[in-house]
């Protein structure tokens, strides 16, 4: 039995002040919100999030005013929030560091960290205003060091190899800790995703360290009689946590359903400060996962309850 | 499939755009979806005349062939039937390696050579306002052989010059210095295309095969070109106005509204005769 296992409370407190962060999941889709909540209630300070694409996750850590830097692509909250208004409003009042890549170069970005390169070429986004020098915000801030954060946003070259034309070299995404939010883990750490697994075995190797909360820890014998299946190695991962709907109000395949209606309230409700005060006040300080879920409450937990032939509710209102 | 054309007060803008979208598509071709209406169109063309078209999500679904239509591609509902489900890594490699024959896009702002905005309005490092920034719209803007964008037509949406090109169109900046160069000249050996058409809520307009600048080809039903002119910020060409986009059709109504979205997530129903 490994010693891995970790309550909520300590997934939180292993990510300190200024750390950079990355996520399991995609948009609106597997996101560690219970561990997102817990760092505002412990009011996180000056991390920098490097995320292949951006979502609730981001949007709740931006508006609680615990991110510094945000390094991606993309933030919304798809069907049901246009933008992230948070971070545009954090932008217009340049409380925030925002560099852009492209959604494709973010992922060779962490593919490059996750295989131990230091950079990948790629013929992504050529021509347009993400590779414009004027708009390397980092070196711009001067915090370029060559050590976590590169040298430089881009380098541009030619195939050297094949005479194939301009190159855009991109530096791998070093990242400290990645939090994950997953189906199952095992007593090991060994990780198995249920469907798309989108950028998650990048994301855990490219990290220093990677925390998998889980919807449930499994025994890690069971995940071995058919490791075919598994996605992450046990030895990639250091810190384990179980935490039932913990990616609530982001869905999970399999288990349940994105929460729309919570995520359009979000939206609309934290479109100020004041509003995104209120809206923490009332889901996420003075809470725990508990109370949060009885907040939630057993008729709506079961209307996103996914189908388990069909792996997605069939009991919610999508449309109009 | 029965080609009678639905009347006006049948259909929808939204029927109307979709429709438009999904006659973008041919057969056996590989198209990249984004989420909402693109997503809606791809499946209709799938269900009436490309059959055999195979269907990519950015998030990891390959060759897809979902029952219910998903509300985003991160969606569970993208992998039942598809051919495999993985994750972004297989999807952007497949667009890199040069699969991708289509893509649908969205955008903010778009200019006379199809570059598009969709990361801020106003000048980058003092944004008017911050959107939701690029995603993947540049990636599959520069990996597809085609790409169509389809956006809402207000006049400051058609510019001669947008204000953060998100996404490469035919005549983009060639960095370090900036200066604009043709695409072809940029992307070397990985050149496949470009923007093929916009689909706005006012028409369709497709690129030169030379200069690579935008010109209307049809006018949506009960619009006529000069005002369509008068709704761009730039000198619009309709000279080469080829007729009145085509309805939909009552088959391609009724796949929409019963089978592919009953829901009305993307594409509302029109009440007939109000």
């Amino acid at each position: 039995m490994s010693g891995k296992r970790i309550t909520l409370q300590q997934a939180a407190e292993i990510i300190k002040d200024g750390a950079s962060l990355t996520f399991s999941g995609f948009t609106i889709w597997r996101r560690p919100m219970a561990i997102v909540f817990e760092l505002i209630r412990q009011g996180r300070k000056g991390l920098h999030l490097i995320e292949v694409n951006g979502g609730p996750q981001t949007e709740f850590l931006v508006g609680a005013g615990c991110v510094d830097i945000w390094e991606s692509c993309w933030v919304g909250h798809e069907l049901y929030g246009k933008y992230g208004a948070n971070l545009s409003r954090k932008v217009g009042a340049k409380e925030i560091l925002v560099e852009d890549y492209s959604h494709a170069e973010m992922m060779f970005r962490f593919a490059a960290a996750a295989s131990g390169a230091p950079y990948v070429a790629t013929q992504t986004s050529l021509g347009t205003d993400i590779h414009n020098p004027a708009y390397d915000t980092l070196g711009r801030a001067g915090l370029r060091d060559g050590k976590r954060i590169p040298k430089e946003k881009y380098v541009f070259t030619d195939d050297p190899f094949f005479g194939a034309g301009p190159q855009v070299l991109v530096p791998a995404a070093k990242v400290d800790i990645a939090v994950m939010c997953v189906q199952q883990v095992g007593e090991e750490g060994t990780v198995r995703v249920s469907g798309q697994y989108y950028s998650d075995p990048e994301a855990a190797r490219a990290a220093d360290i990677t925390i998998v909360m889980a919807e449930e820890i499994v025994p890690e014998e069971y995940l071995r009689r058919e490791s075919d299946r598994n996605t992450i190695t046990s030895f990639e991962v250091d810190y384990i946590l179980e935490c039932p709907y913990g990616a609530h109000p982001t869905g999970m395949f399999g288990r349940y359903d994105v929460d729309g209606a919570f995520l359009k309230d979000f939206y609309a409700r934290t479109r100020t400060q004041e509003g995104f005060d209120a809206f923490a006040r009332e889901w996420v300080f003075g809470h725990d996962q508990m109370s949060y879920l009885e907040k939630l409450g057993w008729p709506r937990m079961l209307s996103l309850k996914a189908n388990t032939a069909l792996n997605y509710s069939t009991g919610i209102k999508r449309g109009q | 499939m029965t080609w009678e054309y639905a009347t006006p007060e049948e259909y929808g803008l939204a029927d109307l755009l979709c429709c438009a979208a999904s006659r973008e598509v041919q057969d056996n071709e590989i198209v990249f979806a984004g989420t909402g209406l693109p997503m809606v169109a791809i499946m209709l063309a799938q269900k009436t005349h490309a059959p055999n078209l195979k269907l990519i999500f950015e998030a990891g679904t390959l060759d897809g062939r979902p029952p219910e239509i998903p509300t985003s591609v991160g969606d569970a509902r993208c992998e039942m039937g598809a051919s495999r489900a993985s994750g972004l890594h297989d999807a952007f490699s497949i667009a890199q390696r040069g699969y991708v024959d289509l893509g649908f896009l969205g955008g903010a702002e778009v200019d006379e050579y199809g570059n598009v905005n969709t990361t801020c309005i106003g000048d980058y490092l003092n944004p008017e306002l911050r959107l939701t920034g690029s995603g993947g719209n540049p990636d599959i803007n520069s990996f597809a052989k085609r790409t169509v964008f389809i956006m809402v037509h207000e006049k400051r949406r058609f510019t001669p010059s947008v204000s953060y090109i998100t996404s490469p169109g035919w005549r983009v900046k060639k960095w370090p210095g900036g200066e604009f160069v043709h695409r072809k000249e940029l992307y070397g050996a990985a050149y496949r295309g470009g923007p093929s058409a916009v689909i706005s809520t006012a028409g369709v307009f497709r690129f030169d095969g030379e200069s690579g600048k935008i010109y209307l080809d049809t006018c949506h039903p009960g619009k006529m070109p000069e005002e369509i002119r008068e709704l761009c910020h730039f000198d619009l060409d309709i000279s080469r106005v080829s007729g009145e986009t085509l309805p939909p059709t009552r088959e391609e109504l009724h796949l929409i509204h019963e089978v592919l979205d009953p829901e009305q997530i993307f594409i509302p129903k029109v009440k007939k005769g109000v």
